[in-house]
């Protein structure tokens, strides 16, 4: 088995796709048109999985997969997951960061940690980062410079400084309006 | 037919008074709010606001191209959980 750590899943084979080997992928990557910008992809097993085309079709991505020329090939595919290097993802702008290197950062909250990142979410209204904390419900907050100022991926920890009483629990009368 | 332009936007009287304070106290906060319902009005440009999904609250920065949408549109109330892959986040 390949080391999962380094590696990035950008998508699945979900069927074959027609007579000449070309599968149909279930992508989970940004921009599905470009997945094979990235290189060789490879399986679980960590075998090379060399990228001859992609084309949009009617169920998304089409994929033509060096050695796979007929559709029984391509069903044996059915079910393998797509991976690429984390190393051949492009390097990003200042304050952009990828979700997988967010998701799992420990955060700490005036030198306490308080939880993990378990999700990176955007609703519309910007980034925001949700916290998983050990018995207690999970909370959002924005991903700003000013609520999140400090982003340690090497050293596995996002420094947050919420508003004051962000965490407390809405009073009553708060609901109610009154 | 769309509402008529007299009655003007909808917005809850509540969060009006809470954006308002806000903005006169000049504090970094977040206003944890439930109408969903409410209008988003240029006055509200550049405030937090936490808006509630039934579960909790989700962070909403109010941007210009937000005016004249609802609140709830920005706080969903089911969560699918993706896949991470190569989705990037930018900090603002």
């Amino acid at each position: 088995m390949a080391d999962d750590e380094h590696r990035v899943c950008l998508g699945v084979v979900i069927s074959a796709h027609g007579i000449k080997g070309e599968v149909n992928v279930r992508s989970y990557s940004d921009a599905p048109e470009h997945m094979s910008d990235y290189g060789a992809f490879t399986d679980e097993k960590g075998n090379a999985l060399e990228v001859s085309g992609v084309r949009i079709g009617p169920k998304g991505p089409v994929m033509r997969i060096a050695g796979v020329g007929d559709r029984n090939a391509a069903e044996a595919l059915k079910g393998t997951k797509l991976y690429v290097d984390r190393d051949q993802l492009p390097d990003l702008d200042e304050d952009e960061f990828y979700h997988d290197d967010l998701v799992g950062l420990a955060v700490e909250v005036q030198g306490e940690i308080i939880g993990t990142v378990s999700a990176v979410h955007n609703f519309g209204a910007g980034d925001i980062i949700e916290i998983a904390r050990t018995g207690q419900k999970s909370v959002m907050l924005p991903f700003t410079r000013e609520i999140v100022p400090h982003v340690d991926i090497p050293g596995g920890v996002l420094g947050a400084e919420p508003p004051p009483g962000y965490f407390d629990e809405p009073k009553e009368e708060d609901e109610t309006h009154q | 037919m769309s509402r008529s332009v007299w009655k003007g936007p909808f917005v809850d009287g509540y969060l009006l008074k809470k954006a308002d304070e806000s903005q006169k106290s000049g504090r970094k906060e977040v206003i944890k709010i439930w109408s969903r319902r409410s209008t988003i009005l240029p006055q509200f440009v550049g405030l937090t606001f936490g808006v509630y999904n039934g579960r909790k609250f989700i962070p909403v920065l109010v941007t210009e191209s937000m005016v004249g949408h609802k609140f709830g549109e920005f706080s969903p109330t089911r969560t699918f959980l993706g896949h991470a892959a190569d989705r990037r986040a930018k900090r603002a």
